[in-house]
């Protein structure tokens, strides 16, 4: 025994799968969970972007890179209003140098617990968040004496799960079980409030790229603008961004736009060009045409322009470096908010460092930074005039090629970054506050040191970690300078974990941006071929998020890394780039990394070093990154921009491909694959031509969309409802079920392994997360019940537990919450207001209640609740400090209910405590189990796309059978296939049904098959071995006669999955209800017991039939149907009143005032009219005439009668009254 | 004394009339829980900090009975 353990101990876990059961190697993994690593790495691979790019936050420097571009702010003390910068005045300098993020430790004050840690599971359990503290390391200075330095704690940041900061990170499935989280639990997302949230990540405009823009909207910024535009987004090493435009004005000149804190500047590119670098008009003219020296002729449309830029430029006046600083920083200190001290030159520094092209230096810019800027916005014009004289094509900005990602962590530190930056504008702020009472308000007061934390820092809000989990648990980004984003919402999601297929595809899912979804035409979400390997083609909904919400293919990684490349520039530079320009685009490529303009090549050159640079960085040589993409776009007529255009950069998207020539891995990026041949199988390989080939064809689907079966045999919009159906299958959501608190968990009973799968299958570890169960499937007409895609179940099977499933409710109950003290944190003794358990004096408690609640006040576990039992007990209680105990008072005890309507089964009961572990019981949570058995209603789908509701669950004797004996678990029309044509559910079947037979696992790989070699004879010969009809079908008997049928049955295996639509959740019946009370008519809603509309077409339909007595049910009888007194002589509602009944009901005398106490009048019976009623005369008989409630007396409006009518139209008749509207109604 | 402990008629209200029958009023009711990290039993009384005494965990899970 102990030998067995140690040798598999010494073993290392293998990761290689295929497609086989391995139905002991998986007991195995279950029983003896690995020690060493997962089984399964590619599930793990498919979190990575989000795991790896929170990471880079602290690993990679990207907080360390924020803080250094947020700098230094400096605040001056003196007269605000003097704008001299001699005055004397005193600085304060601020500045964060660290942050420090800790992982999730419980707080000093809990000394009780010896275990520090809290782990994730228990922030689940506990509905709380899952965070860590966060430090900053403060530091300031008075006048440029030495740093002061203060650590100060700024919140609790949320933490994601085994990122870097996280207990989980490194764990190995054994452990990760101990710490009761799934076996293969993957991280990549948050825990706020208990709920599971993930960052989504966006598609974003390619960064450091000069993007040519066609927009119309363009026009409409100024008079003289035209549509064309260069774009860049440019992207700092924290990974904020900045967008800056070039203009093209119709004259020819050209403006630079950039928007800073959400407002939009506009300057002269000429101007920005002297400010960058010493330089000259002849020098801007020659960065644009070319170099003079080439003997092409300069073009005419360019050179004309290039001089009306620097012609029209003169009027500024300004020639040198530092004048035109100096005008720069002059205009834009009020906006940039620098301090005094601080000269106009280097204000115009600052603007230049922070929003000019920042990618190519934003901290410590040096001049050969400041130069890459220069020939930056110099091929920028250049591109921009090509554009105009339409000499290249614009770039497609929905083509993923002109696309990368926005990854969610980077979004989350460009959010902290502008956090603690608002952080130092506060304590600036607080500071000149506190000086304001001083005098002379100094920063070099004596006190000032003293009082710099406790009356200046102390006042900021320094919760900044606060600011992180509302965006996480809202989605809403709240933010002064926008962070160069679209959209202000909607950046989380919730990670349904409905079952596994849901939860991982959150992961791989990719959104175009909100902005988009209201865009009314439909380029944006068309399928393009760029897409190709790196977005799945049919992994993406139907219906109004079709096309944005795309899923990365499944092969497809995101790099979220710096790489070095530095070798690149080297290795050109040998091959012959020189820094000139040429005045034919031929003779000069430019030539950029990371968009840096490196120098100029010849196109033939550029050629052969785009194919050395790729042979170089697939083996590995000459310093050449293997992420590096190589984009070299061609000269050609009227296409895109030429270039040679590399990036290194993190956030691309990036897929291996095979280099046929190496025959090694070649990672390829989305700009780089369009003017690459990349075959997709060996016979589509051209010699001479082809350099890469895909290691296999099914890479460029997603991960569900790989699992569907022979989905190449399928219409693909088959495929597509197959994806999105997978992911509402009821399921096995995950292994540690009994850990989680989901507020609503779904969970199949009885789920087993597809016989036909992929071998992907396997590599993704799914059968750990069964999705469905294989039945035995007959496509026939039987019974009567399978109209319209309805599927008769086999009752047996039913009873056998097919389908089986339950839902698991949580329910928090928290008495905290109830009595209003406040939220979870912080309950001492004294401030409990009530508590589980019964009242001590309670000499009334129900003896049901004894039955159902122990002494705890809580329910056993194992109890059945329905609609208004009790499941929880408390009582009020007052601290009461002579005992230095909790009282109860008043002897009453309350309950709480449970308030649905379905009956289910306490499962779990949690008692929560805090974090401080110093409080009573205050809250609970409890988990509910409700056994939701197949019924009719309820939807199943197989694996193509037909869904079907079940309509009847048919008597096993009463089944078909075929001559072996067989009854069909499932029975479904064969009206289902002609129009959809998913041929890929035949095969299923087909393969199904041998490898049942022989006990194989089918390989359902699609585009494995092909016309020679068909997957109808491989699996006809499989069945035929088996002693089968080759085709599938046989003969069948009738369950009912036991006559065989005329025809032959298709009868096959099939994997069906159970949809979590279910009936109990949606029915909806009413006769009467709760109504609307100003209408009368019934409410809508399923939940409020609310009706069904009949709309206008419903009751369209309706009168054609002539339904009129169904119509007068729904419209009259079953909603507002009031009897109302109308006079049949003026027509109207509202002139009737009740005579009132003259005599009193007691004494049976006549009264003289009729009113009683509080005006009410006692009804007679009588109802008159009084604009028809005249008032009473001395000749009138006494029997005509009638007193109103004053005693009035009248004769006449006799002619009153009693209406059905809805009681909307005597609302409406008194609202138009109220307007001065008369209707009249005429009573026939 | 005598009283009380004359024969009552078992009746389903149990102990109406005396409060939560059976426990003393002064120390409440005491019903053990399982800790959720350790699996240690937690008596756990009316007014006691929810937390193991053992390892301190902070949630508790109460037991399933065995009738």
């Amino acid at each position: 025994m102990s030998t067995t353990t140690t040798s598999t101990k010494s073993a290392r876990t293998s990761t290689k799968w295929d497609v086989e059961y391995q139905t002991i190697r998986r007991q195995k993994l279950f029983s003896n969970t690995p020690r060493d690593h997962t089984a399964f790495p590619l599930l793990h691979a498919a979190v990575k972007p989000h795991v790896d790019s929170f990471n880079a936050l602290f690993d990679q420097g990207l907080i360390d890179e924020a803080l250094k571009d947020i700098g230094t702010h400096s605040v001056t003390d003196g007269d605000a209003r003097e704008r001299n910068a001699r005055t004397p005045r005193n600085t304060l300098d601020l500045r964060v140098k660290e942050v420090l993020l800790d992982k999730s430790y419980l707080p000093s004050t809990n000394k009780d617990s010896l275990a520090r840690e809290i782990f994730p599971a228990e922030c689940r359990e506990r509905g709380v968040t899952y965070r860590g503290k966060l430090r900053a390391r403060l530091q300031y200075r008075v006048n440029a004496n030495d740093w002061k330095e203060v650590v100060r704690e700024i919140g609790s940041l949320p933490i994601m799960l085994r990122s870097n900061r996280c207990h989980l990170e490194a764990l190995p499935p054994a452990d990760m079980v101990r710490r009761k989280e799934e076996s293969e639990e993957l991280g990549g997302y948050f825990i706020v409030n208990g709920n599971e949230k993930l960052i989504r990540m966006l598609i974003t405009p390619k960064r450091n790229y000069p993007m040519a823009t066609l927009r119309p909207s363009f026009e409409k910024r100024g008079a003289t603008y035209s549509k064309f535009g260069i774009i860049i987004r440019s992207v700092r090493p924290d990974q904020s961004s900045v967008t800056n435009t070039l203009h093209y004005i119709t004259d020819g000149n050209v403006s630079f736009r950039f928007s800073w804190r959400k407002s939009e500047y506009l300057l002269p590119v000429v101007m920005l060009l002297k400010a960058l670098v010493e330089t000259n008009d002849h020098e801007i003219a020659q960065g644009i045409i070319g170099a003079s020296n080439s003997s092409h002729p300069p073009s005419s449309f360019v050179s004309d322009r290039v001089e009306l830029l620097l012609r029209t430029y003169k009027a500024y006046g300004l020639k040198t470096k530092k004048q035109t600083l100096e005008y720069l920083g002059a205009k834009f200190r009020p906006v940039l908010l620098t301090p005094v001290t601080l000269s106009d030159e280097e204000t115009g520094a600052e603007l230049l460092r922070r929003v000019i092209l920042p990618h190519l230096g934003n901290i410590n810019v040096s001049a050969a930074q400041n130069n890459d800027k220069f020939q930056l916005i110099l091929f920028s014009i250049r591109k921009l005039y090509a554009l105009a004289a339409g000499d290249c094509a614009p770039d497609n900005p929905d083509a993923v090629s002109n696309q990368e990602v926005l990854l969610g962590p980077f979004l989350y530190g460009m959010i902290l970054k502008e956090s603690i930056h608002n952080w130092l504008l506060s304590i600036g702020y607080q500071a000149r506050e506190w000086i304001r009472t001083r005098s002379p308000p100094s920063f070099t007061d004596t006190k000032f040191e003293g009082e710099f934390l406790p009356k200046i820092v102390r006042k900021t809000n320094e919760n900044i970690a606060q600011r992180l989990e509302y965006f996480l648990s809202t989605g809403n980004l709240v933010s002064e300078t926008g962070l160069d984003q679209s959209q202000t919402s909607g950046y989380t999601v919730m990670a349904e974990k409905i079952n596994f297929y849901r939860f991982i595809s959150h992961f791989r899912c990719i959104h175009r941006g909100s902005f988009f979804a209201q865009l009314k035409t439909t380029t944006v979400r068309k399928l393009l071929p760029e897409s190709w390997g790196f977005l799945c083609p049919v992994h993406t909904p139907d219906g109004s998020p079709c096309g944005l919400l795309n899923h990365l293919s499944h092969q497809c990684v995101v790099q979220t890394h710096n790489v070095d490349a530095s070798g690149v520039e080297a290795a050109l530079s040998r091959l012959g780039m020189t820094k000139r320009s040429a005045r034919s685009v031929e003779d000069g490529l430019s030539i950029q990394l990371d968009g840096r303009v490196l120098g100029h090549m010849s196109v033939k050159r550029a050629r052969e070093a785009a194919q050395l640079l790729r042979h170089w960085k697939v083996r590995d040589e000459k310093r050449i990154p293997k992420e590096l993409e190589i984009g070299f776009v061609p000269t050609s007529n009227g296409g895109l921009y030429p270039g040679l255009y590399m990036f290194s950069g993190p956030a691309r998207m990036i897929r291996p491909v095979k280099y046929i020539p190496a025959d090694k891995v070649d990672f390829v990026g989305p700009f780089e694959q369009q003017y690459m041949t990349i075959a997709c199988t060996e016979t589509d390989i051209i010699p001479n031509l082809t350099t890469h080939i895909e290691y296999k064809p099914t890479n460029i689907l997603s991960i569900l969309a790989n699992m569907t079966p022979f989905s190449d045999f399928n219409q693909s919009p088959r495929n597509m409802y197959q994806c999105q159906m997978s992911k509402q299958a009821m399921g096995t959501p995950s292994s540690n079920m009994m850990m989680r608190a989901d507020n609503k968990a779904y969970l199949l009973q009885t789920g087993q392994t597809p016989v036909v799968r992929p071998p992907l299958y396997n590599e993704y570890g799914l059968d750990n997360f069964p999705n469905g169960m294989n039945a035995v499937v007959a496509v026939i007409s039987y019974t009567g019940y399978d109209m319209d895609d309805a599927m008769i179940i086999n009752k047996s099977s039913h009873e056998r537990g097919f389908g089986d499933g339950v839902i698991y409710k949580t329910k928090f109950y928290d008495l905290a919450e109830k009595t209003g003290t406040g939220g979870r944190a912080s309950r001492s003794k004294t401030e409990i207001k009530s508590m589980f358990g019964f009242a001590d004096t309670d000499t009334n408690v129900p003896s049901d209640v004894l039955f159902h609640i122990e002494e705890d006040g809580l329910p056993k576990i194992g109890a059945r609740v329905q609609e208004g039992s009790i499941i929880a007990a408390y009582h009020t209680v007052m601290f009461d400090p002579s005992t230095n105990s909790l009282r109860n008072l008043d002897g009453q005890t309350h309950y709480l209910k449970y308030k649905d309507s379905e009956p289910g089964y306490i499962d779990q009961i949690r008692l929560l405590g805090s974090e401080t572990g110093d409080t009573p019981l205050q809250c609970i949570s409890i988990k509910y189990r409700i056994p939701r058995r197949p019924i009719i209603g309820d939807k199943f789908s197989s694996r193509h796309g037909q869904k079907g509701v079940c309509s009847m669950l048919w008597p096993s004797e009463s089944m078909p059978f075929s001559e072996s004996g067989i009854q069909p678990d499932v029975i479904i029309n064969p009206h289902a296939f002609p129009s959809r044509m998913t041929i890929g559910m035949f095969i299923e079947s087909l393969a199904g049904k041998a490898g049942a037979l022989h006990g194989l696992a089918q390989d359902s790989t699609p585009f494995s098959f092909d016309e020679t070699h068909t997957a109808g004879d491989f699996f006809g010969d499989q069945l035929l071995q088996a002693g089968y009809n080759f085709y599938g079908n046989e003969p069948m008997y009738s369950g009912i006669t036991g006559r065989e049928f005329a025809a032959d049955i298709y009868l096959g295996v099939v994997y069906y999955q159970r949809l979590r639509h279910m009936v109990s959740d949606k029915f909806q019946v009413r006769t009467t209800g709760p109504v609307n009370a100003v209408t009368g008519q019934p409410i809508k809603g399923r939940s409020k017991g609310g009706g069904v509309r009949v709309g206008e077409m419903e009751r369209d339909s309706l009168i054609a039939h002539g339904c009129a007595y169904l119509l007068q049910d729904r419209l009259m009888d079953c909603s507002d149907k009031q009897r109302a007194w109308v006079c049949r002589d003026c027509g109207s509602f509202l002139s009737v009143q009740m005579v009132p009944n003259p005599y009193n009901a007691l004494t049976g005398r006549r009264t003289v005032s009729v009113a009683g106490a509080g005006g009410s009048v006692p009804p007679s019976g009588i109802v008159r009219c009084r604009t028809c009623a005249r008032e009473a005369g001395w000749e009138d008989s006494k029997l005509r005439v009638w007193a109103d409630g004053e005693g009035k007396e009248f004769v006449g409006g006799e002619n009153t009668t009693v209406v059905n009518v809805p009681g909307v139209l005597r609302y409406l008749d008194v609202e138009l009254a109220a307007m001065g509207v008369r209707t009249t109604f005429t009573v026939d | 004394m005598s009283q009380r402990e004359a024969y009552q008629f078992p009746s389903s209200s149990g102990g109406a009339g005396t409060g939560y029958a059976g426990y003393d009023t002064a120390t409440g009711p005491k019903v053990t829980y399982i800790c959720g990290e350790c699996s240690a039993k937690v008596p756990l009384e009316k007014e006691d900090k929810v937390r193991c005494p053992s390892c301190g965990h902070r949630v508790l899970y109460k037991e399933r009975t065995k009738r």
